[in-house]
């Protein structure tokens, strides 16, 4: 009897099993575009993954759309948990051939794009007759989106690097930020490790297994890791120096390579371990994560060998039109009007998610000229849409993030005392490997 | 006659097996076997997964990872985690096993729950402890600075020897208990007269233990052994949430490097990885068969 009964709960729950699967799968497809869209001509999907940033930005185009062109418009945005997400989206649509689950428009990271440009041209519709005007946009943001001269993304947000530091410990250490304002590397390292030494903090801080440094560190020289599509790396000396000088600035104890990014963020940033932090701008939330530290930080460009000031970008994503959009006209249109020009998409989408242009005119509205009390009233704002504007173009690759996690791993067994021309001839005929050179 | 009616009796019962058989087979037929030769398939091809060619030769992933500096470490490390860790948990647990069968206990239960208890537990879940456990501003560390075992903080992930330790360390603790389910059960299949006669006859623990328990227990080993190399060498979430791979891919497993050439870093690069994936296969069969070989009672 026992026996009778396990069978069929087993039975059942088979069954049930089964019936989800099919469930789960006629979900899926119309949860993704072709209802959404097909349905009513008003409405389009988008998938995007920062509810702090950028689906804030995503919802005020909406908004914006629906009150000054579309009464009728929604914007479903649909919640991804990481960028990840919508890369795994387009691979495995594109590897089966059936584009029904994806959106009618993606978010999406600058620095794949190329590479998913060239691997499924088929999944991206181009924005070659949209009435915008491109000359407004960042030229180094339009490189990542526009391939063999064809548009295909609306920039959405910039990765302008900015270096934001903190003024009581340089205070406390004799120092300002106006001296870090366009100095050497040399200079930089004296200055921090005066703050070392009066505080305890670190001035650089980075996670090892992602090294974002070298990458910016390069790009505010003008160097690329790549040469006419090859790796770029034993030969190129201004990458061996950037190199050099981290690994320096780790063993001097003024840089701090946590083990993940969630160190990185948590426990280095939110922790209070660090004076100065480098990265992208969409870095800032991080930092404003801590309420008690509002007023200390400032920003300023980045040093370099020279002297000058430099500027860098990192990371940062554009908005894509998918194969499975039914509704390409509106779609395009939506773009055009909100990312491609509305200083009232722009506004909201800084005052609710921090996302900063790389839309000249945009960065003059009055939004941006306002003083940020977490910054010490400093009109972060528009000194990063000016900074953005001076961001040099580098040569860019499908095989960045590659190059950089070899180089980054170069760095850590240089610090565990490997010979720097051979790990990084290692990290380079690693790179020339992937590649299939 | 006689003869034919059976015949037809026989073939009912046969029919009635087979069409017990067929659901379940054909089940497994179209979600494993079927998935298996298109992986073989595509391990051969090369090429963006929306349109793949040919590899040219065609066994070039094949050849391809072996020439793979990345590929050939992540094969060291996690044979290396097999060899320290696979020996050491399955001692354990035998020991355990035999601690924990012993007539006499009080609280058995309780016991057994506890030394079963982190088999319950996600592998991303206990990954993500030991991570925050391990990490420079960790437990671990606190005490062992509070204690005066370590100077300073010591950064347990950051580095290549004391990461893999840690992976090694999780894994004992995670798969110690799984396995000693089975030895306790395989004791209890040992009959107490066995111990009694050998009691009378003079032998003492460790004799009972080397001489008795450990040959009854055979198959019961034998099947763990195979269980635990198949399970290590498909090692992923450890590799994946603990250290990811780091640092410098010091501590990255092959089926995390299968992975990362899939869909971990935006590369779907599926004909190479559904080779490795193939290689990985070959090993878990060569290494089982030495096993089943090895361990086979019958002459």
């Amino acid at each position: 009897m026992k026996r009778r009964v396990f069978a069929a709960l087993l039975a059942g729950t088979m069954a049930l099993s089964l019936a989800a699967c099919g469930g789960g799968g006629s979900d899926s497809s119309s949860g993704g575009g072709d209802s959404a869209s097909g349905g009513d001509g008003h409405t389009l999907t988008l998938y995007a993954w920062d509810p702090n940033f950028n689906i804030p930005a995503m919802e005020a185009a909406g908004a914006d759309y629906k009150e000054n062109v579309d009464p009728d418009f929604n914007l479903e945005v649909i919640e991804q948990s990481a960028s990840e997400d919508v890369e795994t989206a387009i691979t495995t649509a594109a590897s089966a051939g059936d584009y029904s689950t994806l959106p009618d428009i993606v978010l999406f990271q600058d620095h794949y794009i190329q590479q998913y440009v060239s691997d499924y041209p088929d999944v991206w519709v181009p924005l070659d007759d949209v009435d915008v005007d491109w000359d407004n946009f960042a030229a180094e943001k339009l490189n990542f989106s526009t391939i063999d001269g064809v548009h295909y993304g609306m920039p959405v947000d910039g990765g302008t690097v900015i270096c934001a530091y903190r003024v009581d410990l340089l205070e406390q250490a004799g120092h300002t930020i106006d001296e870090l304002t366009g100095c050497t590397w040399d200079e930089f390292e004296q200055i921090a490790l005066d703050v070392k030494e009066a505080t305890g903090k670190y001035m650089m801080c980075m996670n090892s297994d992602g090294n974002d440094l070298v990458y910016m560190m390069l790009q505010a020289e003008g160097v690329s890791q790549f040469k006419d599509g090859k790796p770029y790396i034993t030969d190129n000396e201004t990458l061996v120096q950037v190199v050099d000088t981290i690994v320096k600035f780790v063993n001097e104890g003024i840089c701090l390579l946590p083990n993940s990014w969630e160190d990185y963020t948590n426990t280095a940033i939110q922790g209070d371990q660090v004076a100065g932090v480098m990265n992208g701008n969409w870095i800032i939330p991080t930092i404003e994560a801590v309420p008690e530290n509002s007023g200390k930080w400032e920003i300023t460009s980045m040093p370099t060998f020279s002297g000058e000031e430099g500027y860098a970008s990192n990371g940062g994503s554009s908005l894509y039109i998918t194969a499975n959009c039914q509704n390409v006209d509106l779609a395009k249109d939506f773009l055009a009007y909100t990312f491609g020009g509305s200083t009232v998409t722009y506004d909201n989408a800084l005052k609710n998610g921090g996302v900063v242009t790389t839309y000249a005119p945009a960065g003059e509205s009055a939004v941006y000229q306002e003083g940020v009390e977490y910054f010490n009233d400093q009109p972060i704002y528009a000194d990063i849409a000016e900074m953005t504007t001076k961001v040099p173009i580098v040569e860019q690759s499908p095989y960045h993030y590659s190059a950089r996690n070899y180089v980054g791993s170069a760095i850590i067994n240089i610090i565990n005392g490997a010979d720097t021309a051979s790990a990084l001839k290692d990290a380079e005929d690693q790179l020339n490997f992937e590649m299939g050179n | 006659m006689k003869q034919k009616k059976r015949m037809t009796l026989l073939q009912k019962q046969s029919a009635a097996g087979w069409g017990f058989l067929l659901p379940g087979t054909i089940l497994i037929a179209i979600t494993a076997f079927w998935p298996m030769i298109q992986a073989f398939i595509m391990s051969l091809q090369t090429g963006s997964s929306a349109n793949m060619a040919w590899a040219e030769p065609i066994f070039n992933n094949y050849t391809r990872m072996f020439q793979d500096k990345l590929f050939l470490r992540s094969v060291g490390n996690t044979f290396l985690y097999l060899i320290i860790q696979v020996p050491i948990m399955l001692i354990l647990a035998i020991l355990l096993a035999q601690l924990l069968n012993n007539k006499h206990l009080r609280f058995k239960g309780l016991f057994r729950t506890c030394v079963f208890l982190p088999c319950a537990i996600s592998l991303v879940s206990y990954s993500i402890i030991f991570k925050s456990l391990f990490a420079t501003e960790g437990l671990i560390n606190t005490i062992l600075v509070n204690l005066h075992i370590l100077q300073e903080n010591y950064n347990f992930l950051g580095n290549a020897a004391s990461a893999k330790a840690v992976i090694i360390i999780a894994l004992i603790w995670r798969w110690t208990g799984y396995n000693m389910v089975f030895y306790l059960a395989g004791l209890q299949n040992i009959e107490y007269s066995v111990y009694e006669a050998a009691k009378i006859d003079g032998a003492n623990g460790w004799k009972t233990f080397w001489k008795i328990t450990v040959p009854l227990l055979k198959p019961t080993i034998i099947m763990t052994f195979i269980m635990s190399i198949n399970g290590t060498l498909q090692l992923y979430d450890e590799s994946v949430n603990l250290t990811n791979g780091g640092p410098a891919n010091a501590t990255i497993t092959m089926s995390h490097y299968i992975y990362n050439n899939s869909l971990g870093q935006g590369v779907a690069n599926f004909g190479y990885a559904c080779a490795m994936s193939f290689f990985v296969f070959i090993v878990v069969g060569i290494l089982a068969l030495i096993n089943m070989k090895v361990g086979d009672t019958r002459d």
